[in-house]
């Protein structure tokens, strides 16, 4: 017994076989996280080295080098970069996508290990960081307060950083912006000289001073104590009463040579929230944890939180990572939405029968739930990846049970009674409908094997489609003809009402007359083969032109409403001029910007205290200022994110004091935050490169649409450099490590020992007050006591000069690199690789100098490649699956003729919208392959039908094409409609789909039209010489036959 | 007593069925998946690619009494749906 016939025996297994399904389907729906994008592995890990006291090309000879060339060897390996700069290595190693990062980094591991006895003696150990997404915070707070500026960063710590952490998820949080408490003892150095005394000494009195001993147990009678002697100072203050020193038999107080303020750490990074100082709070959540659950969980709790906190202190929510994923997965939930009821239109609009119509509308629900069972237990989320593969197979789920249905009906009207008529007419078609399932296998199988960051992007979508067509399937022929045998009736027997036919009567008499129409001009087509056939030629060559014209880019940017940005002074400029730069900016934006909702600065250097891993790769500087722009929702603006970031390059271009600036729309969140050229260049010479550099940067401001163009070497920064003279260090009975330990000491600051207070712990600093830290002269008056106690002078064994630090050197692939680095705004990426290659090109570069353009562009030439293979892989196995069904290798031929218009239609689509050839609209031209040659399919089998039902050929392919034009027009308007929302762009994040939808409903709608008229035609002038060939080989063979006899 | 020999698309298997046993006619033989086609109408059934319907026949033996309304039977249900394709013959059966 066939499984249809079972299904229709037994139709309540067959039901509740399927209600099992979409109550798993829901089960794992409500089950299911939800997240931006599939997984991504992150593919970057950095070794970090330090070497204290080398200078840039020291650590780029004796570190740099021998661990690149080790980490060279590491498999999967694409690119390794490296920056040397003073007492620091860090080589970043980037393999390729996909593959397991804790692999590579235990491989990593072990190439180090076998090097390290290599490195120089003083080198740290080598330090591995794997990047992964959960070190991006899923949201920003921040905090800004009047009054209790002060005591910021405790109040913060303890009535938000805490709560927040113990919320379930939630991996750190911390604090930047807040300067953290710190006790600071200022000596007077003319005080210290005077008693014959140095910072180091006051140091260890102040240490000795400030200790808790336990002191052991005592016997007293019968019960025993504990002694314990509490040497902490419990007030700051009281530390003025510790004695250092005894002069001339007096006891020195250290107020006598110092003064102790209990203050907040001298230099910190600031920030700005809407011009109101105040802290930031950077949330990042832990390993494997779901943002939009984590988020959710933060919310519930921020207003306790804030119920909590001192009036004056205001918290704001600066940036989060889960309004932009919930608003992506509402917008695709709403396009599905649309697209559903489009697809129920036109299934009513051709059937015009509301039983038809429920049977069909079955099928979507159980096929698309079934996928979220595969979701949940490959543990995947639902992301916009997922969404938008239901929304694409939306159209295509019901057109098995549309092929099915259709024949089901027309054995009813033959007299079948409806049980019989099911289980027949479904096992007539059976074969087809598998075959074209196959087929659509045949395009989306491939795109689970796709590799590259493409992969990770289709690997989900090729195994969710491939699952929803399988189980459409297998419901077109189970549930259809169960639900066919229970719920159609013939034509004659049915009852309508008087105002459906009102409606209904005009569809249909449309319809009849298309039919006619249709058989009119294919009958035509038929008999001018040659000119159809021209015509058809001409317009392919026509859009190859215009495709020439199309521009290109990797992935289209999507408008997520962050602008980030930085701005640098010229080296050395210091806090306050950059703070002056940034409320002038701060003005212009709430001056100019409307769509602000907030604007977040931060100036300075971060103290050594943060131990923010992200410090470590990041420039800063107290000539550098970072910005966030936060812009108001989608719907509350009229201009996208783009435009407004041009606006603000406009505006800080008009800065005369500004060095180098940078805007990047989309908050530099790697994929979605639009096209960016690299132009790398490789050399030795510094001086050559950066020569090359300049006029590369010179080109590319000359030319139209490259932005924020920069050079990656940083500017040599001036410094003053204390140069000792070792022979009189020598001489004084000194070496260079005690006489700079005494600089630092006093300079920077001594950490002598901790204060407690409540439990918490502040640093005891010492160091020479502000006003003996403010020249050279100062720096030179430092006094350094050798072993004897004997006081040195600076000035009489070093000498201060000012110097120009060397840039750090960074490395690509073990050559030394400089990269000039631009974002595009109004112009394509191909437009733009060309122009400045051209300036290239017209270079005069010397032959040792290798030049590489990079960026988006390399990524979009390596998946633009990906495309192609994947391309040709396709239709090689569409080929197969139609030779195969057909048993024929010419059939499948003439069916690949609907492809080329799928291009033609895809270009035009493109053209007329003003879109780009992108990685989107590549994906939708991939999958378009699959879905015209169903077209075909069914065109061609029903023709071969006719033939082999005794029809000459002409008619064949006539009355052919008339019987199949409304299945044809009906499963391709069920696919068209249900992308038209999505090419429509609905909603935020929908620009990425965009391109996908207008290729796929562009190129669907001119080769389904074009197909039904060529393919006939086609498969006419084939047949017609097929007929010949056989007649000549047939008349020799009878000729022959005769001159014998 | 007369064999009757009803050769039908398969889509008739029910209705066939009921008539004979609303007429009490127990015995009888079936061929399952058999392909045939009309002297003068109607499609073939041959269970091909071009043809996919196929047919089924059902010899039985009845009495001469039971016969004409059988023929009646089958003739209405084969009005019924004049596309589908059902025939009935029938032959003297000599010995039983």
């Amino acid at each position: 017994m066939k499984i249809y016939e079972t299904s229709v025996k037994r139709p309540i297994t067959t039901s509740l076989i399927f209600v099992a399904i979409i109550v798993l389907g829901l089960f794992s729906l409500s089950k299911l996280p939800i997240d931006q994008m599939p997984e991504i592995e992150m593919n970057q890990a950095y070794v970090i080295v330090s070497y204290p006291g080398a200078s840039a090309e020291d650590v780029e000879n004796n570190v740099t080098k021998i661990m690149e060339s080790a980490l060279s060897t590491v498999s999967d390996l694409k690119e390794l970069t490296s920056t040397s700069k003073e007492n620091t290595a860090i080589i970043g190693c980037e393999f390729n996508w996909g593959i397991d990062i804790d692999g590579a980094v235990n491989d990593m591991r072990d190439k180090i290990e076998m090097v390290k006895q290599a490195l120089p003696d003083g080198c740290s150990n080598p330090m591995i960081l794997k990047i992964s997404t959960d070190m991006m915070p899923i949201a920003i707070l921040s905090a800004t307060s009047k009054e209790s500026t002060a005591a910021l960063y405790k109040i913060l710590d303890d009535a938000v950083a805490n709560p927040l952490n113990r919320i379930n998820g939630v991996g750190s949080v911390s604090i930047s912006g807040a300067p953290q408490r710190e006790i600071v003892v200022n000596c007077d150095p003319n005080k210290l000289e005077a008693y014959n005394l140095t910072v180091e000494q006051i140091g260890s009195a102040v240490a000795t001073e400030n200790v808790n001993t336990p002191g052991g147990s005592i016997d007293v009678g019968s019960e025993t104590y504990s002694l314990r002697i509490e040497g902490e100072i419990k007030e700051s203050e009281l530390l003025n009463n510790i004695v250092v020193a005894n002069y001339n038999g007096k006891p020195i107080f250290l107020r006598d040579i110092a003064y102790v303020s209990d203050t907040i750490q001298e230099k910190a990074q600031e920030s700005f929230v809407n011009g109101v100082k105040g802290a930031t709070i950077v949330i990042q959540k832990q390993t494997g944890a779901n943002s939009v659950e984590v988020m959710e969980k933060i919310r519930a709790e921020l207003p306790q939180i804030k119920k909590n906190l001192p009036k004056d202190i205001h918290l704001e929510e600066v940036m989060n990572t889960t309004d932009n994923i919930e608003n992506s997965i509402n917008s695709l939930v709403e396009t599905f939405v649309l697209a559903c009821l489009f697809v129920v239109i036109v299934v009513l609009f051709f059937l015009g029968e509301w039983r038809a119509t429920i049977i069909i509308m079955v099928t979507i629900p159980v096929a698309l739930i079934s996928a979220f069972i595969y979701l949940l237990i490959t543990g995947n989320t639902i992301n916009i990846i997922s969404m938008s593969a239901l929304s694409i197979a939306l159209g295509m789920v019901v057109d098995d049970a549309i092929v099915v249905l259709e024949n089901v009906t027309t054995h009813i009207e033959r007299g079948s009674k409806a049980k019989e008529a099911a289980i027949y007419g479904t096992n007539e078609v059976a074969v087809a409908v598998i075959a074209t399932t196959l087929t659509l296998l045949a395009v989306f199988f491939p795109f689970t094997m796709m590799g590259g960051m493409a992969g990770i992007m289709f690997k989900q979508l090729g195994w969710m489609i491939c699952i929803i067509m399988i189980v459409s399937t297998a419901s077109a022929l189970t549930l259809t003809p169960m639900m066919c045998s229970l719920m159609l009736k013939r034509e004659k027997d049915k009852k309508h009402n008087k105002t459906f036919r009102k409606i209904y009567s005009p569809i249909k008499r449309g319809l009849d007359k298309l039919d006619v129409l249709y058989e009119r001009l294919l009958t035509w087509a038929v008999r001018h083969k040659l000119i159809t056939f021209l015509i058809a030629c001409g317009v392919f060559v026509v859009t190859l032109v215009m495709a020439g014209r199309l521009g290109s880019e990797f992935i289209p940017a999507s408008d997520n409403g962050q602008i980030t940005g930085n701005i640098e002074l010229p080296a050395g400029a210091n806090v306050d001029r950059a703070k002056e730069i940034a409320t002038r900016l701060e003005k212009a934006i709430d001056k100019n910007i409307p769509e602000k909702k907030t604007f977040t600065y931060t100036v300075g250097t971060p103290s050594d205290d943060d131990n923010n891993s992200f410090a470590m790769m990041n420039a800063s500087g107290s000539n550098y200022i970072s910005f966030r722009l936060r812009l108001k929702d989608l719907e509350e603006r009229d201009r996208d994110m783009f435009t407004v970031a041009e606006q603000l390059r406009k505006e800080i271009g008009s800065y005369t004091e500004v060095d180098k600036f940078s805007v990047s729309a989309g908050g530099g969140g790697g994929m979605t935050s639009g096209s960016t050229v690299d132009v790398e260049i490789f050399g030795y010479n510094f001086e050559v490169t950066e020569k090359i550099a300049d006029s590369v940067k010179a080109a590319m401001e000359r030319l139209e649409g490259f932005k924020d163009v920069r050079i990656d070497r940083e500017d040599y920064k001036p410094q003053f450099q204390i140069e000792f003279d070792r022979e009189k260090l020598a001489l004084n009975g000194l070496n260079v490590a005690t006489a700079s330990s005494f600089v630092r000491n006093r300079m920077n600051g001594m950490t002598a020992s901790i204060f407690r207070e409540d439990g918490e712990e502040y640093k005891i600093k010492i160091r020479n007050d502000r006003a003996h830290r403010q020249s050279i002269e100062d720096i030179e008056n430092i006094l350094i006591y050798n072993t004897q106690g004997k006081a040195i002078r600076l000035s009489e064994v070093a000498e201060v000069v000012e110097r120009q630090a060397p840039p750090s050197i960074k490395r690509q692939d073990r050559e030394r690199v400089v990269k000039v680095t631009a974002t595009l705004y109004g112009t394509t990426l191909d437009v733009a690789v060309a122009g400045i290659q051209g300036e290239i090109d017209k270079m005069d570069i010397p032959v040792e100098i290798g030049t590489k353009i990079g960026g988006s562009f390399e990524d979009q030439q390596e998946s633009f490649g990906d495309m192609g293979l994947l391309l040709v892989l396709i239709l090689l196995l569409v080929y197969i699956v139609m030779a195969a069904q057909f048993e024929s290798l010419r059939y499948p031929f003439i069916i690949m003729f609907s492809v080329p218009f799928a291009f033609v239609g895809l270009i035009l689509s493109l053209f007329i919208t003003g879109e780009t050839l992108n990685l989107m609209s590549l994906i939708g031209g991939v999958m378009l392959v699959g879905i015209v040659v169903k077209n075909g399919i069914v065109l061609v089998d029903y023709i071969n039908l006719n033939r082999e039902r005794g029809m000459g050929i002409s008619q064949a392919v006539i009355s052919g094409g008339k019987s199949r034009l409304r299945p044809v027009l009906m499963t391709s308007a069920t696919t068209i409609l249900g992308m038209v929302p999505m090419a429509m762009g609905i909603g935020e994040g929908s620009e990425l789909w965009q391109p996908m939808g207008i290729a796929i409903v562009g190129g669907l709608t001119v080769s389904t039209l074009v197909t039904l008229v060529i393919i006939p035609t086609v498969y006419g002038w084939f047949a017609s010489r097929e007929v010949k060939s056989y007649r000549k080989k047939h008349s020799l063979h009878l000729s022959r036959r005769t001159v014998k006899e | 007593m007369k064999a009757a020999f009803i050769a039908y698309n398969q889509a008739h298997v029910q209705d066939i069925e009921d008539i004979l046993h609303q007429l009490s006619i127990r015995g009888y033989t079936r061929w399952q998946d058999i392909q045939g086609r009309g002297t003068k109408t109607g499609e073939p059934h041959l269970g091909s690619h071009a043809w996919p319907a196929k047919n089924m026949a059902t010899l039985c033996i009845v009495d001469d009494n039971i016969a004409p309304i059988l023929k009646k039977r089958i003739q209405a249900l084969d009005n019924s749906a004049p596309e589908q394709g059902l025939r009935i013959f029938f032959w003297e059966a000599i010995d039983v």
